[in-house]
């Protein structure tokens, strides 16, 4: 029996400065996670899957995009109603 | 002192065998703390401290922060593995160069451990965050990557 993590252990750390992630980074995060195709697969099967990533990750992009927007209306309100219009004029346009 | 690598706690070991740790979706909690290079880590590591631990504020607290577990399942070429959500430490300003994940709600029916340490994480590098996001992303939940694997 053998138990792991060891030297072949491979996880990642990002981080940013001054901003959090952008739909791009974190669509190709998910995107990863989604597909995983070894270097040593068959070319046919490789190009193929490497493919559905580079799509799947255009629409990952696409919707977390809209999430944002959508999560920005509902701040924009939250902080409307709670008083403070200038704030909130400055939340939407983000 | 400073991290020289990734292991996987002797203690930990042991601790499977006295049934300690339950890593179902939704059973023990195990938390994930960041520490400098000051920190002293190695297989023989048995339990979390606070000492050289990175913090900030209500993001970063002491202990670090509790990560969501992937349920265990055998997916292939008889190697066991369980893993986590990636987790993300939001808007910090932080620098780190390892963690260690550790469990804070252990079965002491058998044995009596508090905060018992499961898998010690070396980062190679300090990583750093300002007024940013701090993301560990694990690697994927198969039988040849998984962070904790049992062949």
């Amino acid at each position: 029996m053998k138990m792991s993590p060891a030297d072949d252990l491979k996880f990642e750390v990002h981080t940013t400065s001054g901003r959090g992630f952008t739909p791009e980074e974190i669509a190709q995060r998910c995107a990863d996670k989604i597909v995983a195709v070894s270097d040593t697969a068959p070319p046919a099967i490789r190009d193929q899957a490497l493919a559905y990533k580079r799509n799947i990750t255009k629409v990952i992009e696409f919707y977390l995009r809209e999430v944002v927007k959508s999560d920005r209306t509902t701040v924009y309100n939250a902080i409307n109603d709670a008083g403070h219009p200038e704030l909130a004029e400055l939340i939407r346009r983000l | 002192m400073a991290f020289t690598g990734n292991f996987m706690c002797d203690s930990f070991k042991k601790e499977l065998l006295y049934g300690v740790h339950d890593f179902a979706n939704g059973a023990d909690v195990f938390n994930l703390a960041l520490y400098d290079n000051n920190a002293d880590f190695t297989a023989d590591t048995t339990a979390y401290t606070a000492t050289n631990e990175q913090t900030d504020g209500a993001n970063a607290p002491a202990g670090g922060k509790a990560l969501t577990n992937v349920d265990p399942s055998v997916p292939g070429s008889n190697t066991a593995i369980t893993s986590f959500n990636d987790l993300t430490f939001s808007t910090v300003t932080i620098t780190a160069r390892g963690a260690l994940i550790y469990n804070t709600t252990p079965n002491t029916t058998s044995i009596s451990v508090t905060n018992p340490a499961v898998v010690v994480l070396d980062f190679t590098a300090d990583k750093t965050s300002t007024s940013g996001d701090f993301t560990i992303v694990f690697p994927d939940a198969t039988a040849a990557a998984a962070i904790i694997r049992i062949a």
